[in-house]
């Protein structure tokens, strides 16, 4: 079937194009490849692979004509890279779909990507870093019958791997921007939303209960005044218990979510204050608890790091619990002044906690019934903490560094789903300097130093990198992480990778070798474990 | 066109949820008792597992209410696999989890069929979907369960097993042809002993149907075309007490981080698994069990 429709489309499209004389048309499209080879390390445990070879690759078409846009994804995993899952396997051509818009209405049909709000009920992406795909195969239409009013509604399934979740999931959403829809000319900016997505599945359980339909929405708010920006979300679940034949298995408690988040912002200051609670929110394409059916998406309340160590330890949202707040302030040091220098300096200021909540999420069946308090702080488990300050100052022309500072606590039990008192809590304290120093026109050096300092975990590590970029066309780079804090003597290991890529155009070729520890990749507060390897990577991307 | 798809968010919305008032849990009885005159189809449950993983119990419950559920067309294995969750804890931390339940033919089938290595608790249903759906989530059992409970077979069953001597014979209940296997293995039951359940360490754990040995893995018969009422027979001669220090010695000298503490079987509680899977798709056709002692 899926086959079918794929030839068609690309029967369409080639059909399409001979009668594109008169209107312009236009096909883009981008490829990426990544393989690695895989050597046994026995000190850092990494597994040979048997194919000793692996490789993952996409192409991406899109086709333009006017208001006509198809396109499709071929996706080959020959075998699918060591930390990616198993069952991408093979080559297919999973992505695929036509669009048009008339009048306003835009009517998509086969995949798609779509989003309900901030995600907390309805987010479906890609990320290729992730390993995470969870497009959906259906219709979506989307219109504004009037000035500031947007309304969508979808239908589908979702994807699981290289097939689709039993779940149908129907959604809609229409957001408001009052100012538009009612002409008004205040200062005062506001948009409401709300959306509603629902899945239903077959009840075949024998010996409980089960609603067959279950819903999801959610309500949000956006205020705009100046430099005042208020942004607020609140989702509800109903019950959405797993199916599972024992009572403790069923949970047919509803789940919430609420997140807020007040910015001010002015010339050279801005200061964001944010919070969410989430209560038993995961919400999956089909009843089992399993990552490959999570349709939805709570942002991470911490901040996401780039520099190495900064991000050892990242926070993993916590669907079923957890509560946070975090404060960003933003401050420029003015041109001239005694701090300020030449150039002005930079201060970024983040902190972040979250914790579990009130002897955990929500809960109830026929024996038991919880519903944790609302906010509570003090006494409760503690799931991660940052507090870092980072400083970007250029120094003349030719240097500029970046100095960051940080204090994490990290709960590797529950962050990385361990046995609880395996490793408890790592504390660790972050310090990285970041100079690069333009040689001439063309020709940068680039150093970062980092260390980190911890007990907990795997102990200290340092970091070195050195990069030499000669733009446009070059880059080389030399990092080192040493586990010199290792508790075992036998794991104080380096880390050595060397990297050197080469772009021209629209092509970009980069070979590298090395070796990686395991550890947690996360982007956005969705994570997965990486095992450690050792071997050649060569990526290559290349668009048209 | 607005009509439309006002009039189309508002039945959405009005018809996508169910709210399910409690009590939630029906009352059933046994729903397909066993009829003992003919061969019924039967279904393996393999529950890959390990003591130190915290939510592998509510799998090991859920094996247990679907058992309770389906009676004797459900048999259950536990493997007990993978270093981060089976293997022994140092001897600092006794006695806590001390026991290396781990067995060589528990790691090769987590191997070939790649469970761990995605997370525990994790198993396979008659390794139905093999290779790409056949890893399925606790939740995942029932749905495919039921599907194969509406399954008929095409073999029959019987194992007699007396000490030392363990015959399976298999009888065929349909002209067929293909590649199939017969394997045969040695499963324990009321072990007591530490398991993680949640954040609790649980002393007192009854460990069930934890695999201990593999007797044989052959090709059914050396032909791949069978006749109705053909019957197979396989025998086979065993020493418990070698099986049992095969184990020991697995986990002392090859299990990563073994400690050699596999021992203490109690044939009392013992019993044989047989089960027949097509070699081209890993498919488990039919499936028996018996108790060691023939009790």
């Amino acid at each position: 079937m899926l086959k079918k429709i794929t030839y068609t489309l690309i029967l369409s499209l080639l059909t399409l194009n001979s009668f594109s004389q008169n209107n312009s048309s236009e096909i883009h499209g981008n490829f990426d490849l990544n393989m690695q080879s895989y050597q046994e390390d026995e000190l850092i445990g990494a597994e040979a692979a048997d194919e000793i070879i692996l490789n993952n690759a996409y192409l991406n078409i899109n086709y333009t004509k006017g208001d006509f846009v198809a396109g499709l994804r071929y996706e080959s995993y020959l075998n699918a890279l060591l930390d990616f899952d198993d069952n991408y396997k093979g080559n297919g051509i999973p992505f695929r779909y036509a669009s048009y818009t008339i009048d306003g209405l835009e009517v998509t049909v086969g995949n798609y990507y779509e989003q309900v709000g901030s995600g907390l009920i309805f987010r479906s992406y890609e990320n290729k870093g992730l390993g995470a795909d969870n497009a959906m195969d259906g219709i979506r239409l989307k219109y504004s019958p009037l000035k500031g009013i947007y309304l969508k509604t979808f239908i589908g399934k979702s994807r699981t791997y290289f097939t689709y979740a039993e779940g149908i999931i129907r959604g809609a959403d229409a957001e408001v921007n009052l100012n538009e829809a009612l002409n008004l000319e205040s200062k005062t900016k506001i948009i409401i939303g709300q959306g509603l997505v629902s899945r239903f599945q077959a009840d075949i359980n024998p010996k409980f209960k089960l609603p067959q339909n279950v819903a999801a929405y959610s309500t949000r708010l956006n205020i705009i005044n100046g430099g005042w920006n208020y942004s607020g979300e609140y989702a509800v679940k109903l019950n959405d218990p797993v199916g599972s034949l024992t009572s403790e298995g069923n949970n047919y408690a509803k789940g919430n979510a609420l997140m807020s988040s007040l910015t001010y912002s002015k010339r050279g200051f801005g200061i964001v204050a944010e919070m969410h609670r989430v209560d038993h929110m995961e919400f999956r394409s089909e009843r089992a608890q399993e990552k490959q059916y999570i349709i939805n998406y709570i942002p991470t309340l911490t901040k996401q790091h780039t520099y190495t160590l900064l991000a050892l330890y990242p926070s993993a949202t916590q669907t079923e619990g957890e509560f946070g707040t975090q404060i960003d302030v933003f401050y420029k040091i003015k041109k001239g002044s005694l701090l300020g220098g030449k150039y002005g300096t930079k201060l970024i200021f983040n902190f972040s906690r979250i914790n579990a909540l009130n002897v955990g999420s929500s809960f109830l069946n026929d024996n038991r019934k919880h519903t944790p308090m609302f906010i509570s702080i003090k006494g409760e488990e503690l799931y991660y903490k940052d507090i870092n300050l980072e400083v970007y100052k250029k120094i003349n022309k030719k240097i500029r560094a970046t100095g960051v500072i940080a204090k994490q606590s990290y709960n590797k039990d529950v962050l990385e789903g361990k046995t609880p008192g395996t490793y408890g809590i790592v504390e660790s304290t972050i310090a990285i300097a970041d100079i690069s120093y333009k040689i001439k026109k063309g020709y940068t050096v680039r150093i970062e130093l980092q260390e980190l300092l911890a007990d907990g975990g795997e102990g200290s590590w340092s970091m070195g990198l050195a990069e030499y970029t000669i733009s446009p066309h070059w880059f080389f780079a030399v990092q080192d992480m040493y586990n010199w804090g290792n508790h075992e003597i036998s794991k104080q290991l380096h880390y050595v990778n060397i990297n050197f890529g080469y772009l021209k155009g629209a092509n970009r070729i980069e070979i590298g070798y090395g070796k990686k520890r395991a550890g947690i990749f996360c982007v956005g507060g969705v994570c997965k474990e990486v095992p450690s390897s050792n071997g050649f990577s060569l990526a290559i991307s290349s668009s048209f | 066109m607005k009509n439309i798809i006002t009039l189309f968010s508002l039945i959405l919305i009005i018809t996508s949820c169910d709210i399910v008032e409690g009590p939630y849990e029906i009352n059933t009885e046994n729903v397909t008792p066993t009829d003992t005159n003919t061969y019924v189809k039967k279904i393996l449950i393999e529950d890959f597992t390990g003591h130190t993983c915290q939510n592998c119990p509510s799998a090991a419950r859920e094996l247990e209410a679907i058992h309770s559920l389906y009676g004797d067309r459900i048999i259950g294995m536990a493997l007990h696999v993978s270093k981060s969750f089976a293997r022994p804890y140092p001897i600092s931390q006794a006695p806590k989890y001390q026991y290396d339940f781990r067995t060589k033919w528990g790691k090769e089938w987590d191997d070939l069929f790649g469970i761990s290595e995605m997370g525990l608790p994790a198993g396979m249903i008659n390794r139905i979907g093999y290779p790409s759906e056949h890893r399925l989530g606790k939740d995942e059992w029932l749905a495919r369960v039921i599907t194969e409970l509406e399954k008929e077979t095409d073999f029959g069953i019987n194992i007699s097993a007396n000490e030392g001597v363990i015959t399976v014979n298999t009888e065929i209940l349909n002209n067929i042809n293909g590649d199939y296997n017969l394997v045969v293995c040695i499963i324990e039951s009321n072990i007591i002993n530490w398991q993680k359940d949640g954040s609790e360490d649980v002393e007192n754990y009854e460990h069930n149907h934890a695999l201990r040995a593999l007797l044989s893995n052959e090709n059914l018969s050396t032909s791949s075309n069978y006749t109705i009422s053909d019957e197979i027979e396989k025998i086979i001669n065993y020493d418990l007490a070698s099986l049992e220090q095969f184990n020991i010695d697995y986990s002392e000298n090859i299990a990563e981080l073994g400690n050699g503490d596999a021992g203490g079987w109690d044939s009392s509680n013992m019993s044989v698994i047989a089960y027949i899977y097509d070699n081209t798709n890993k498919e488990i056709l039919q499936v028996e069990e018996a108790h060691l002692l023939n009790k």
